[in-house]
């Protein structure tokens, strides 16, 4: 465990719609320097959470901390150090992209308008919008508006970002660069909290994990933690007949057949490939096996994978 | 705060403003001191002292529509907002106030201006002995003074007090004093600062709500000044100089008939010189005018469609409340028209001794 | 907050669009009126018609009369109510509110513009009214005829007649605040802008349809409508200021009372657009 400060805590934090649970008791703990996934099927509560997160919805009950002050107590102060990108991006659809960015910056505080042109210039360059010429933004594609969004996001350089599906309508080039961009974000001390109901990006983005499911965090760790190894050796090899033949001789060597290969438990890897190499089997690929996310998501989760987008499902 | 707390504080504001307006008629009333003697006296006394305020009359009464009566009819059926400046009974200017403008009229001794701001036009008048109502006689000063003629103290009793135009008023309620008399009672109420009459309303027979009110809003004893009491007409303005009035006056001057001295046991007035009539005073008065057929028949459509109407060969007769109106003869004839607060027996009584006592005159052009 | 929100009006080009068609009526009056020479007969018709055949430079003032009991509240109605809901349905309001725009302040903002927007377009009735009336009416003050008479058949003169047309236009300004706090409070509460326009709506509807009625005198001094008309006082003689006056606390009433209830719904509201 990290002993860095944490960024966004919350205790005990619900909220009722009516008779309807939205959220329950959810206690997040997002820390300095975090790239946090928080990961939840599509009405799980995720932006119920996130939203309360910023003081947009108010909670029922519990507590929350972001930047170590209380909200909505102290939003006016917290928020100015915050981007957010909730449920889509939005803006005038009769502006420009830079004159939505300079009204939105002119309309809070902290938006000196002395640095103004450069800073929406900066973020127009991070989101890759920086060609962009006077067009309306009615005229935008959807991609374009989620850059705009981010660019939005980004305008005052934020401590934290609060990112609600920020990879929605990108290709599949955006959505790369996108991703680039938030870890290069984070390398400067961006604290990251990244809402989302797709495993993979998750997976490939985040440091941190928590996931909501019918309202409650189920699960909240280091990816680290959660990916760690199996105990099994993946074994790669076009002779995985040959290779049974060898293990099966070893006492205490558990062989199970895989895709391509065989999976082992019993013997560490450096001890399995040479054995499996002195008998002559040809080995294409050998590691220690480490547990998919999906598979404890879906271990933790009561709802099952199925309601948690792939890769694949993007348009 | 919390939402219940925002939701409080937002309630009690409202509440707050709503009670605000009727603060002023909660206060209390004071207790008269004095007796209706004295009060009848103030009362009266109103008329030839000045003020001038705002003040409203409403009528219920749905008088025939005929052209020649049109102010009339708007001011015993509507609603009419008034502007009065008094100095004395032969000084005063009294606004008709409109949505869109106004109509003023403005005596100044013996010369009436009315001025009408959608016409753009001043007519100049001189003041007749007989004419119809006009606002002016309506406000409650003069209303009141015209009312209590023949009023005495055994006609009245103490009402409670009320707060009236922001000072507390001491009541009375008036008897007629004549069994002819259609108008059931008559309360007004004389403020106590003031010593004006604040509110009259008029009763007929039977009826819970009175068929007429008249009310000052607000009042002032300063005497209003010259600048509001004289009238210049603007270079832009259509000045005219009526002979007549209005068709009372025409009749008065011009009919070649003179009225019988009585009718239905009434006296003829003392200002009743020419073919109009005015019998009785105060609450029971009956004014008869003589109408060529051209205007009698109009009038005698009109009043043929008004609901309660009685018609036959020697007269069409309506009660509206306190005021009967009845007009002598059938179609194509002219006639005698009869109006006033009379009751409906009293009323016919006056009509037939009216068209049958006449006597023509030599055309005095 | 108050310049960002004045910018994002302005540069609307629906808000110059209303303004325009707001100004089509009385031009359209104006041009009817010097064609035909034919003036509204007595008791009907806007206040001033009848006497903008002698005198063009009044026309103003009709022009008041005439957009002042619908066209204007229905602008007003439309932008007010357009406020929170509008932001709410573009995605817009969530971005404000996390920039952060403290609530109160966004609703004092809103206000405001909505103000600044009543306040350009009676700006422009009355220029444009003066320009029209004058081009196509004539000017009294230059002709033959003298001064302007007031409504109460005393001369007016230029400066008089400016200053009270001034009052007249800053009294109508203040009507609308009425309205446009009413549509601002159902702006909170409504899903869309229309929603909002359309109660407020219904409010100046019912309002006005009570003034008529006299079953409901008692409920009539509380109306919102009641002394809309009232600047028509202004050019009586002497200046009758009662029910301005009235005019300007009732307003001020509805002020108090609808922005109150919407800083009590919006404050304490889950935003959720």
């Amino acid at each position: 465990m990290s002993s860095s400060a944490s960024v966004i805590r919350t205790d005990g934090l619900t909220k009722k719609f009516g008779r309807v649970t939205a959220v329950d008791a959810v206690g997040l703990d997002v820390r300095e320097g975090d790239v946090y996934g928080f990961l939840g099927a599509n009405g799980s509560g995720k932006t119920t959470t996130v939203r309360m997160l910023l003081g947009l919805v108010l909670a029922t009950s519990g507590s929350i901390e972001v930047l170590g002050e209380p909200m909505p107590a102290s939003g006016r102060d917290v928020l100015t150090r915050v981007g957010a990108l909730v449920e889509g991006p939005a803006a005038y659809p009769h502006l420009s992209g830079r004159a939505n960015l300079a009204l939105l910056d002119s309309a809070g505080p902290d938006g000196p308008r002395r640095t103004r042109d450069r800073r929406i210039e900066e973020s127009l360059e991070r989101v890759g919008l920086a060609q962009v010429d006077r067009r309306p933004v009615r005229a935008y594609s959807l991609g374009m508006r989620q850059r705009l969004g981010l660019a939005g996001a980004l305008l005052r350089r934020p401590r934290l970002l609060v990112l609600d599906e920020p990879t929605n309508g990108l290709d599949p080039q955006g959505i790369n660069e996108i991703r680039r961009l938030l870890l290069e974000l984070n390398r400067e001390g961006t604290t990251v909290f990244l809402s989302s109901h797709l495993l993979g990006e998750i997976e490939q983005l985040c440091t941190r994990v928590g996931v909501l499911d019918g309202g409650r965090l189920v699960l909240q760790d280091e990816m680290d933690a959660l990916r760690g190894p199996t105990g099994r050796t993946e074994v790669r090899t076009p002779d995985p007949a040959r290779a049974r033949e060898v293990l099966a001789s070893i006492t205490d060597v558990d062989v199970e057949p895989a895709d391509d290969g065989l999976l082992v438990r019993g013997l560490d890897p450096a001890d399995l490939n040479d054995r499996l190499v002195s008998a002559g089997v040809r080995v294409s690929g050998l590691a220690p096996e480490r547990r998919r996310l999906e598979d404890v998501v879906l271990a933790a989760t009561t709802s099952g994978t199925d309601r948690f987008g792939r890769e694949g499902e993007r348009p | 705060m919390t939402r219940l707390g925002r939701w409080c504080a937002v309630a009690v504001a409202a509440s707050l403003l709503v009670v605000a307006p009727l603060v002023g008629r909660w206060l209390p009333a004071g207790s008269a001191d004095a007796g209706p003697e004295e009060l009848l006296a103030t009362a009266r006394a109103a008329v030839d002292r000045p003020w001038s305020g705002s003040a409203e009359t409403e009528g219920t009464l749905q008088l025939p529509d005929a052209d020649r009566f049109g102010t009339v009819t708007a001011l015993f059926g509507e609603r009419t907002d008034l502007r009065v400046w008094w100095r004395d009974r032969e000084h005063w200017r009294v606004d008709r106030l409109l949505l869109t403008g106004e109509t003023d009229q403005v005596r100044d001794g013996d010369t009436t201006v009315e001025w009408s701001y959608e016409r753009g036009e001043a007519s100049y008048s001189r003041e007749p002995d007989l004419r119809l109502p006009r606002p002016a006689d309506l406000v409650p000063p003069v209303l009141t003074e015209r009312l209590l003629r023949g009023v005495g103290p055994a006609d009245v009793t103490v009402l409670p007090s009320r707060r009236l135009a922001g000072e507390s008023a001491a009541g009375l309620r008036v008897r007629p004093p004549s069994p002819l008399s259609s108008i059931d009672h008559v309360d007004l109420w004389v403020g106590e600062d003031s010593d004006l009459p604040l509110l009259v309303e008029v009763y007929a027979d039977g009826e819970a709500r009175p068929s007429f009110t008249s009310r000052f809003s607000d009042v002032s004893t300063e005497p209003p000044g010259d600048d509001v009491l004289d009238f210049e007409p603007t270079p832009s303005t259509d000045v005219e100089r009526d002979d007549v009035l209005d068709i009372a006056d025409a009749a008065n001057q011009y009919a070649p008939v003179r009225p019988p001295a009585t009718a239905a046991g009434l006296a003829l007035g003392p200002a009743s010189d020419g073919a109009v009539g005015v019998y009785g005073e105060g609450t029971a008065q009956v004014i008869a005018i003589p109408l060529r057929d051209r205007e009698a028949g109009a009038l005698r459509e009109q009043m043929a469609i008004t609901p309660g109407v009685e018609q036959d060969s020697e007269r069409t007769v309506v009660t509206l409340g306190p005021l009967g109106v009845l007009l002598t003869g059938a179609d194509g004839d002219g006639g005698w028209l009869l109006a006033g607060t009379l009751t409906r027996d009293a009323l016919e009584q006056a009509g037939r001794d009216v068209s049958t006592g006449f006597v023509f005159v030599e055309d005095r052009r | 907050m108050i310049r960002a929100e004045l910018t994002k009006l302005l540069r609307n080009r629906r808000t110059w669009g209303t303004i325009a068609i707001i100004n089509a009526l009385p031009t359209l009056v104006a041009v009817l009126l010097a064609i035909t020479d034919l003036g509204p007969r007595p008791g009907t018709g806007p206040a001033f018609l009848a006497a903008v055949l002698t005198d063009g430079t009044l026309f103003p003032l009709a022009a008041l009369a005439m957009v002042l009991p619908l066209f204007l509240p229905i602008a007003v109605a439309l932008t007010a109510g357009e406020a929170i809901a509008g932001e709410a349905q573009q995605g817009t309001l969530r971005y404000l509110l996390v920039r952060p725009v403290g609530r109160t302040r966004l609703l004092v903002a809103k206000l405001v513009a909505v103000m600044a927007f009543v306040v350009v377009t009676v700006l422009v009735v009355a220029v444009v009214a003066y320009v029209v009336g004058v081009a196509l009416l004539g000017d009294q003050t230059v002709t033959v005829t003298g001064p302007t008479t007031s409504v109460s058949g005393t001369p007016m003169s230029t400066p008089e007649l400016v200053g009270r047309t001034a009052l007249a236009f800053g009294y109508a300004m203040l009507c609308m605040l009425g309205v446009a706090a009413v549509a601002l409070f159902l702006s909170t509460l409504a899903r869309t802008p229309l929603g909002a326009a359309m109660g407020a709506m219904t409010l100046l509807v019912a309002s006005t349809l009570l003034l008529t009625l006299d079953a409901a005198q008692a409920l009539h001094p509380y109306l919102l409508t009641r002394h809309w008309l009232a600047f028509v006082d202004l050019f009586r003689d002497p200046i009758r200021w009662d029910d301005v006056v009235r005019g300007v606390l009732v307003q001020g009433a509805y002020v108090v009372v609808f922005l109150g209830a919407a800083w009590a719904s919006f404050t304490t509201k889950d935003i959720t657009d």
